[in-house]
Protein backbone atom coordinates (compact mmCIF):
# COMPACT_ATOMS: atom_id res chain seq x y z
CA UNK A 1 0.00 0.00 0.00
CA UNK A 2 1.21 3.52 -0.81
CA UNK A 3 1.98 5.98 1.98
CA UNK A 4 -0.15 9.03 2.74
CA UNK A 5 0.89 12.33 1.07
CA UNK A 6 3.45 14.48 2.85
CA UNK A 7 1.77 16.88 5.29
CA UNK A 8 4.73 19.24 5.66
CA UNK A 9 4.50 20.56 2.09
CA UNK A 10 0.80 21.40 2.46
CA UNK A 11 1.40 22.86 5.94
CA UNK A 12 4.16 25.09 4.54
CA UNK A 13 1.91 26.35 1.73
CA UNK A 14 -1.06 26.99 4.03
CA UNK A 15 1.12 28.35 6.85
CA UNK A 16 2.57 30.83 4.36
CA UNK A 17 -0.96 31.73 3.23
CA UNK A 18 -2.10 32.21 6.86
CA UNK A 19 0.99 34.33 7.56
CA UNK A 20 0.47 36.46 4.45
CA UNK A 21 -3.23 37.01 5.17
CA UNK A 22 -2.45 37.91 8.79
CA UNK A 23 0.45 40.26 8.03
CA UNK A 24 -0.51 42.18 4.88
CA UNK A 25 -2.11 45.49 5.89
CA UNK A 26 -5.78 45.70 5.01
CA UNK A 27 -6.19 42.01 4.23
CA UNK A 28 -5.28 41.15 7.81
CA UNK A 29 -8.50 42.82 8.98
CA UNK A 30 -10.18 39.52 8.01
CA UNK A 31 -8.76 38.14 11.27
CA UNK A 32 -10.89 40.68 13.11
CA UNK A 33 -13.78 38.28 12.56
CA UNK A 34 -12.86 35.43 14.93
CA UNK A 35 -9.50 34.79 13.25
CA UNK A 36 -11.33 33.97 9.99
CA UNK A 37 -8.08 34.09 7.97
CA UNK A 38 -6.55 31.39 10.15
CA UNK A 39 -9.73 29.28 10.17
CA UNK A 40 -9.91 29.44 6.40
CA UNK A 41 -6.21 28.51 6.22
CA UNK A 42 -7.02 25.31 8.13
CA UNK A 43 -9.94 24.54 5.82
CA UNK A 44 -7.72 25.20 2.77
CA UNK A 45 -5.01 22.89 4.17
CA UNK A 46 -7.54 20.07 4.48
CA UNK A 47 -8.85 20.70 0.95
CA UNK A 48 -5.35 20.71 -0.58
CA UNK A 49 -4.33 17.63 1.40
CA UNK A 50 -7.38 15.72 0.22
CA UNK A 51 -6.46 16.56 -3.40
CA UNK A 52 -3.11 14.78 -2.93
CA UNK A 53 -4.75 11.42 -2.26
CA UNK A 54 -4.71 8.82 -5.03
CA UNK A 55 -6.00 5.26 -5.29
CA UNK A 56 -4.09 2.77 -3.20
CA UNK A 57 -3.34 5.25 -0.43
CA UNK A 58 -4.71 4.85 3.10
CA UNK A 59 -7.89 6.91 3.58
CA UNK A 60 -7.98 10.47 4.85
CA UNK A 61 -8.49 10.47 8.65
CA UNK A 62 -9.46 12.96 11.35
CA UNK A 63 -5.97 12.66 12.87
CA UNK A 64 -4.59 14.06 9.59
CA UNK A 65 -6.77 17.14 10.13
CA UNK A 66 -5.47 17.58 13.68
CA UNK A 67 -1.81 17.33 12.66
CA UNK A 68 -2.23 19.43 9.53
CA UNK A 69 -4.08 22.16 11.46
CA UNK A 70 -1.42 22.20 14.15
CA UNK A 71 1.46 22.38 11.69
CA UNK A 72 -0.18 25.06 9.52
CA UNK A 73 -1.00 27.17 12.59
CA UNK A 74 2.56 27.07 13.96
CA UNK A 75 4.10 27.85 10.57
CA UNK A 76 1.47 30.58 10.05
CA UNK A 77 2.35 32.21 13.41
CA UNK A 78 6.05 32.40 12.54
CA UNK A 79 5.36 33.56 8.97
CA UNK A 80 2.95 36.27 10.13
CA UNK A 81 5.47 37.60 12.65
CA UNK A 82 8.39 37.62 10.19
CA UNK A 83 6.29 39.21 7.43
CA UNK A 84 4.86 41.72 9.91
CA UNK A 85 8.35 42.80 10.97
CA UNK A 86 9.50 43.03 7.32
CA UNK A 87 6.49 45.17 6.40
CA UNK A 88 7.09 47.36 9.46
CA UNK A 89 10.75 47.84 8.53
CA UNK A 90 10.13 48.45 4.81
CA UNK A 91 6.96 50.56 4.73
CA UNK A 92 6.28 51.44 8.38
CA UNK A 93 3.17 50.92 10.53
CA UNK A 94 0.71 51.12 7.62
CA UNK A 95 -1.99 49.03 9.23
CA UNK A 96 -1.84 50.87 12.53
CA UNK A 97 -2.17 54.16 10.63
CA UNK A 98 -5.17 52.71 8.77
CA UNK A 99 -6.79 51.62 12.04
CA UNK A 100 -5.93 55.01 13.55
CA UNK A 101 -7.76 56.86 10.79
CA UNK A 102 -10.81 54.57 10.99
CA UNK A 103 -10.96 54.76 14.80
CA UNK A 104 -10.40 58.53 14.66
CA UNK A 105 -13.32 59.05 12.30
CA UNK A 106 -15.53 56.73 14.36
CA UNK A 107 -14.70 58.52 17.61
CA UNK A 108 -15.28 61.96 16.04
CA UNK A 109 -18.70 60.80 14.85
CA UNK A 110 -19.56 59.46 18.31
CA UNK A 111 -18.51 62.78 19.89
CA UNK A 112 -20.62 64.72 17.35
CA UNK A 113 -23.64 62.53 18.12
CA UNK A 114 -23.10 63.04 21.85
CA UNK A 115 -22.47 59.34 22.49
CA UNK A 116 -18.96 59.96 23.82
CA UNK A 117 -17.28 62.67 25.82
CA UNK A 118 -14.43 64.59 24.18
CA UNK A 119 -11.87 63.75 26.88
CA UNK A 120 -12.67 60.03 26.61
CA UNK A 121 -12.30 60.15 22.82
CA UNK A 122 -8.94 61.95 23.19
CA UNK A 123 -7.74 59.32 25.65
CA UNK A 124 -8.73 56.51 23.23
CA UNK A 125 -6.91 58.28 20.38
CA UNK A 126 -3.84 58.57 22.61
CA UNK A 127 -4.00 54.79 23.25
CA UNK A 128 -3.97 54.15 19.48
CA UNK A 129 -1.03 56.59 19.07
CA UNK A 130 0.80 54.75 21.84
CA UNK A 131 0.24 51.38 20.14
CA UNK A 132 1.72 52.82 16.90
CA UNK A 133 4.76 54.07 18.80
CA UNK A 134 5.15 50.65 20.51
CA UNK A 135 4.65 48.58 17.36
CA UNK A 136 8.37 48.35 16.53
CA UNK A 137 9.49 47.40 20.03
CA UNK A 138 11.17 44.00 20.38
CA UNK A 139 9.00 43.10 23.39
CA UNK A 140 5.90 43.81 21.31
CA UNK A 141 7.15 41.63 18.45
CA UNK A 142 7.86 38.71 20.79
CA UNK A 143 4.57 39.32 22.59
CA UNK A 144 2.62 39.09 19.35
CA UNK A 145 4.59 35.97 18.33
CA UNK A 146 3.73 34.39 21.68
CA UNK A 147 0.03 35.16 21.27
CA UNK A 148 0.08 33.98 17.65
CA UNK A 149 1.73 30.70 18.69
CA UNK A 150 -1.20 30.07 21.05
CA UNK A 151 -4.09 31.37 18.96
CA UNK A 152 -3.15 30.37 15.40
CA UNK A 153 -2.76 26.61 16.02
CA UNK A 154 -6.08 26.54 17.93
CA UNK A 155 -8.03 28.27 15.17
CA UNK A 156 -6.16 26.45 12.42
CA UNK A 157 -6.96 23.07 14.02
CA UNK A 158 -10.62 24.09 14.30
CA UNK A 159 -10.57 25.08 10.62
CA UNK A 160 -8.92 21.81 9.60
CA UNK A 161 -11.42 19.77 11.65
CA UNK A 162 -14.26 21.66 9.99
CA UNK A 163 -12.57 21.09 6.63
CA UNK A 164 -12.36 17.38 7.34
CA UNK A 165 -16.06 17.27 8.21
CA UNK A 166 -16.82 19.03 4.92
CA UNK A 167 -14.37 17.22 2.62
CA UNK A 168 -14.33 13.80 4.32
CA UNK A 169 -14.75 10.68 2.18
CA UNK A 170 -18.38 9.71 1.68
CA UNK A 171 -17.85 6.12 2.82
CA UNK A 172 -15.32 6.41 5.66
CA UNK A 173 -13.55 3.31 6.92
CA UNK A 174 -14.44 1.86 10.34
CA UNK A 175 -13.31 4.31 13.02
CA UNK A 176 -10.81 3.66 15.78
CA UNK A 177 -12.86 5.38 18.46
CA UNK A 178 -11.94 4.40 22.00
CA UNK A 179 -14.99 3.57 24.07
CA UNK B 1 -13.16 8.19 32.77
CA UNK B 2 -13.58 7.20 29.14
CA UNK B 3 -11.15 8.85 26.76
CA UNK B 4 -13.84 10.54 24.72
CA UNK B 5 -15.38 12.02 27.85
CA UNK B 6 -11.96 13.24 28.93
CA UNK B 7 -11.31 14.97 25.60
CA UNK B 8 -14.82 16.43 25.64
CA UNK B 9 -14.37 17.72 29.21
CA UNK B 10 -11.05 19.37 28.34
CA UNK B 11 -12.62 21.06 25.31
CA UNK B 12 -15.58 22.21 27.42
CA UNK B 13 -13.26 23.56 30.10
CA UNK B 14 -11.10 25.45 27.60
CA UNK B 15 -14.16 26.93 25.88
CA UNK B 16 -15.59 27.97 29.27
CA UNK B 17 -12.25 29.59 30.10
CA UNK B 18 -12.24 31.42 26.75
CA UNK B 19 -15.80 32.70 27.26
CA UNK B 20 -15.07 33.70 30.88
CA UNK B 21 -12.16 35.82 29.68
CA UNK B 22 -14.55 37.75 27.44
CA UNK B 23 -16.64 38.69 30.50
CA UNK B 24 -13.67 38.99 32.84
CA UNK B 25 -12.22 42.00 31.01
CA UNK B 26 -15.19 44.34 31.65
CA UNK B 27 -15.75 42.90 35.13
CA UNK B 28 -12.29 43.93 36.36
CA UNK B 29 -11.96 47.02 34.19
CA UNK B 30 -12.85 49.41 37.01
CA UNK B 31 -11.01 47.68 39.85
CA UNK B 32 -7.92 46.34 38.05
CA UNK B 33 -7.45 48.35 34.84
CA UNK B 34 -3.94 46.98 34.17
CA UNK B 35 -5.11 43.36 34.37
CA UNK B 36 -8.14 44.19 32.24
CA UNK B 37 -5.92 45.72 29.58
CA UNK B 38 -3.88 42.47 29.44
CA UNK B 39 -7.09 40.49 28.93
CA UNK B 40 -8.25 42.93 26.24
CA UNK B 41 -4.91 42.66 24.44
CA UNK B 42 -5.09 38.86 24.56
CA UNK B 43 -8.29 39.03 22.50
CA UNK B 44 -7.16 41.93 20.30
CA UNK B 45 -5.48 39.81 17.55
CA UNK B 46 -8.80 38.10 16.82
CA UNK B 47 -11.29 40.95 17.13
CA UNK B 48 -11.48 44.67 16.30
CA UNK B 49 -13.03 45.37 19.76
CA UNK B 50 -14.59 48.63 18.51
CA UNK B 51 -16.56 50.04 21.43
CA UNK B 52 -19.74 50.75 19.47
CA UNK B 53 -19.84 47.14 18.23
CA UNK B 54 -19.45 45.47 21.64
CA UNK B 55 -21.83 44.49 24.41
CA UNK B 56 -21.12 46.30 27.68
CA UNK B 57 -20.91 45.09 31.25
CA UNK B 58 -20.37 47.50 34.17
CA UNK B 59 -20.04 50.29 31.56
CA UNK B 60 -17.02 48.59 29.94
CA UNK B 61 -17.00 46.72 26.62
CA UNK B 62 -16.75 42.92 26.50
CA UNK B 63 -13.47 41.34 25.41
CA UNK B 64 -14.73 40.83 21.84
CA UNK B 65 -17.41 42.35 19.58
CA UNK B 66 -21.06 41.30 19.50
CA UNK B 67 -20.66 38.97 16.50
CA UNK B 68 -17.62 37.19 17.97
CA UNK B 69 -19.30 36.94 21.40
CA UNK B 70 -22.38 35.40 19.79
CA UNK B 71 -20.26 32.82 17.97
CA UNK B 72 -18.23 31.86 21.07
CA UNK B 73 -21.18 31.68 23.45
CA UNK B 74 -23.25 29.81 20.85
CA UNK B 75 -20.35 27.38 20.48
CA UNK B 76 -20.14 26.96 24.27
CA UNK B 77 -23.88 26.40 24.62
CA UNK B 78 -23.92 23.83 21.84
CA UNK B 79 -20.88 22.11 23.35
CA UNK B 80 -22.58 21.99 26.74
CA UNK B 81 -25.77 20.46 25.33
CA UNK B 82 -24.05 18.14 22.86
CA UNK B 83 -24.04 14.97 25.07
CA UNK B 84 -27.78 15.31 25.58
CA UNK B 85 -28.43 14.90 21.86
CA UNK B 86 -25.52 12.87 20.50
CA UNK B 87 -23.39 10.08 21.89
CA UNK B 88 -19.74 10.94 22.37
CA UNK B 89 -18.70 7.41 21.47
CA UNK B 90 -20.32 7.28 18.05
CA UNK B 91 -19.17 9.93 15.61
CA UNK B 92 -21.94 11.09 13.33
CA UNK B 93 -21.93 14.27 11.32
CA UNK B 94 -24.87 16.31 10.13
CA UNK B 95 -25.10 16.84 6.37
CA UNK B 96 -22.63 19.24 4.77
CA UNK B 97 -25.35 21.68 3.81
CA UNK B 98 -26.10 22.50 7.44
CA UNK B 99 -22.82 24.35 7.75
CA UNK B 100 -23.60 26.36 4.61
CA UNK B 101 -27.06 27.16 6.00
CA UNK B 102 -25.50 28.26 9.30
CA UNK B 103 -22.87 30.50 7.67
CA UNK B 104 -25.13 32.02 5.00
CA UNK B 105 -27.13 34.42 7.26
CA UNK B 106 -23.91 35.78 8.79
CA UNK B 107 -22.29 36.30 5.38
CA UNK B 108 -25.47 37.96 4.06
CA UNK B 109 -25.56 40.25 7.12
CA UNK B 110 -21.90 41.26 6.60
CA UNK B 111 -22.34 41.80 2.83
CA UNK B 112 -25.54 43.85 3.25
CA UNK B 113 -23.78 45.99 5.85
CA UNK B 114 -20.65 46.54 3.73
CA UNK B 115 -22.63 47.41 0.62
CA UNK B 116 -24.80 49.80 2.61
CA UNK B 117 -28.02 48.06 1.54
CA UNK B 118 -29.02 47.29 5.12
CA UNK B 119 -26.98 48.15 8.22
CA UNK B 120 -26.37 45.24 10.57
CA UNK B 121 -27.77 45.74 14.06
CA UNK B 122 -26.76 44.18 17.39
CA UNK B 123 -29.75 41.85 17.00
CA UNK B 124 -28.80 40.61 13.51
CA UNK B 125 -25.15 40.23 14.57
CA UNK B 126 -26.19 38.24 17.65
CA UNK B 127 -28.68 35.96 15.89
CA UNK B 128 -26.47 35.16 12.89
CA UNK B 129 -23.41 34.67 15.14
CA UNK B 130 -25.24 32.34 17.52
CA UNK B 131 -26.57 30.29 14.57
CA UNK B 132 -23.03 29.73 13.31
CA UNK B 133 -21.67 29.02 16.80
CA UNK B 134 -24.42 26.50 17.58
CA UNK B 135 -23.75 24.43 14.47
CA UNK B 136 -19.93 24.31 14.68
CA UNK B 137 -19.59 21.74 17.52
CA UNK B 138 -21.76 19.29 15.59
CA UNK B 139 -18.89 19.02 13.10
CA UNK B 140 -15.91 19.69 15.33
CA UNK B 141 -16.62 17.37 18.29
CA UNK B 142 -16.94 14.09 16.34
CA UNK B 143 -13.89 14.94 14.21
CA UNK B 144 -11.83 15.91 17.24
CA UNK B 145 -12.77 12.82 19.28
CA UNK B 146 -12.11 10.57 16.30
CA UNK B 147 -8.81 12.32 15.54
CA UNK B 148 -7.52 12.07 19.11
CA UNK B 149 -8.46 8.37 19.25
CA UNK B 150 -6.60 7.77 15.99
CA UNK B 151 -3.53 9.64 17.21
CA UNK B 152 -3.57 7.59 20.41
CA UNK B 153 -3.69 4.33 18.53
CA UNK B 154 -0.92 5.54 16.19
CA UNK B 155 1.24 6.43 19.20
CA UNK B 156 0.47 3.06 20.79
CA UNK B 157 1.41 1.24 17.60
CA UNK B 158 4.74 3.07 17.57
CA UNK B 159 5.31 2.45 21.28
CA UNK B 160 4.90 6.16 21.98
CA UNK B 161 4.03 8.18 25.06
CA UNK B 162 0.48 6.90 25.60
CA UNK B 163 1.57 3.30 25.15
CA UNK B 164 4.34 3.78 27.70
CA UNK B 165 1.88 5.24 30.20
CA UNK B 166 -0.57 2.38 29.67
CA UNK B 167 2.17 -0.20 30.11
CA UNK B 168 3.02 1.27 33.50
Amino acid sequence: MLEKPNKLRIALICGAAIGAVSAVPGISLINCCCCAGVWLGGVLAMYLYKQQFTEGMPPLESSDALMLGLMSGIIGAFTATVLGVLILVIIGPVEQELVKSIVGRLLDRLVEQGGLQTDMADSMKEQVEQSIRDSGKLSNIFGSLFMALILYPIFSILGALLGFAIFRPKNPPPTTMVR
Amino acid sequence: MEDNKRVYTILLFLTALWCSGILLAPSIHASHPAAASIVYSAYSPICHQVDGRCFHLFEAKWGVCIRCSAIYFGFFLSLLLYPLFRRLSSPSYPGRWWIALAVAPMVIDVVLNFTGIHPSTPLTRSITGVMFGLVLPLYIIPTLLEGVAQLRSQFSARGGFFYARKAQ
